[in-house]
């Protein structure tokens, strides 16, 4: 089996459960998310970072959940908010 | 002859969000001469992705100048999405320049993607394995067309537009240890032995906006998720106060 298909097991340590979501996010088609932080604190896995529509976001928890469905996900993630242009800056 | 530049990156267009960045460049005429876009066009770098991009960035008022990102690579599928960029109208730099018109005054502009390898003192050096030597050397050789391309334009005001960053200022708040992932100090080097008004990155969706060069050339992050607002205007001008 493929390095990359090896799944997550509940008896790995938390520090590679969090690499190996963060490699997952990154690498998954259904997210290619590179600037997600993932940190594993006891039964809890925490997704922080930015993306650009709410679906995304949803699939960033879902392919957390899928590589270590023994933690619960707290989705801290937020979708960009895209506001008017603002003031010019001169240089 | 001041002109107002638009910029923003990592847009990270796909279906799900088609037209959702368009409504917010609506008008932009009435505040900028010129948009430049930092690269991430795409999420999956598709053609799928790239047509959305080109209908989504078509028959803006004002010229559109954009080079690639690292996520418009990843399907292999560059070369056509440059290819439907420029059939949109939008003009595509790799690692070259155009000069745009506003006015009575003549904008250069230089840029490619760019690349990684880390800033002076904590990066890898063209040494040992040979892909170590292909990794730094892809960095090199972009600084080096650059750095031509830059002291070919005779314009009013210059600026570089990249995807990946000169200069640590502009991260502060991505972890240190993929500094080295996010630009090259090789970039920066090439633009400040020419001289530059202004340097335009994206690819750091944690880090800041504002920084500046060894040499003094200011440098703005513009990805989308640092701006948070669809695009920065710069004003470039003789004197401030003509802005």
């Amino acid at each position: 089996m493929d390095q990359k298909d090896q799944v997550a097991s509940h008896h790995d340590a938390p520090h590679y459960v969090a690499a190996r979501v963060q490699r997952a996010l990154a690498e998954d088609e259904r997210t290619y998310e590179l600037g997600i932080r993932v940190d594993i604190r006891g039964d809890q896995l925490f997704l922080r970072g930015q993306v650009e529509g709410a679906e995304r976001r949803g699939a960033v928890a879902a392919v957390a959940a899928e590589n270590a469905p023994w933690l619960t996900v707290r989705n801290e993630v937020t979708v960009v908010e895209v506001r008017e242009p603002g003031e010019e800056e001169t240089l | 002859m001041r002109i107002r530049v638009a910029a923003v990156g990592d847009v990270h267009l796909g279906e799900d969000i088609r037209g959702r960045y368009r409504r917010r460049l609506e008008g932009i005429e009435e505040r900028a001469d010129v948009l430049l876009v930092a690269g991430d066009l795409t999420r999956h770098g598709t053609p799928e992705e790239g047509r959305i991009v080109a209908d989504e960035f078509r028959d803006l008022p004002v010229p559109v100048v954009a080079v690639l990102g690292n996520h418009d690579y990843q399907s292999d599928a560059e070369d056509e999405i440059v290819d439907l960029l420029r059939e949109a109208g939008i003009q595509v730099l790799q690692d070259d320049s155009t000069v745009i018109t506003c006015g009575d005054a003549r904008l250069g502009v230089v840029g490619g993607k760019g690349f990684c390898g880390g800033f002076a003192g904590k990066c890898a050096s063209e040494f040992g394995e040979p892909e170590m030597k292909a990794f730094v050397r892809h960095t090199r050789e972009i600084a080096d067309l650059w750095h031509k391309a830059l002291k070919g334009l005779d314009t009013d005001h210059r600026v570089v537009l990249s995807h990946y960053s000169p200069v640590k200022d502009t991260l502060t708040g991505e972890p240190p240890e993929i500094y080295p992932f996010l630009g090259s100090y090789l970039l920066a080097e090439a633009v400040d032995a020419e001289g530059a008004d202004l340097f335009v990155h994206g690819h750091a969706h944690a880090g800041v906006e504002k920084g500046v060069t060894p040499g003094g050339v200011r440098v703005r992050n513009v990805a989308l998720p640092v701006l948070q607002r669809a695009y920065a205007v710069y004003c470039l001008g003789d004197e401030p106060e003509n802005c």
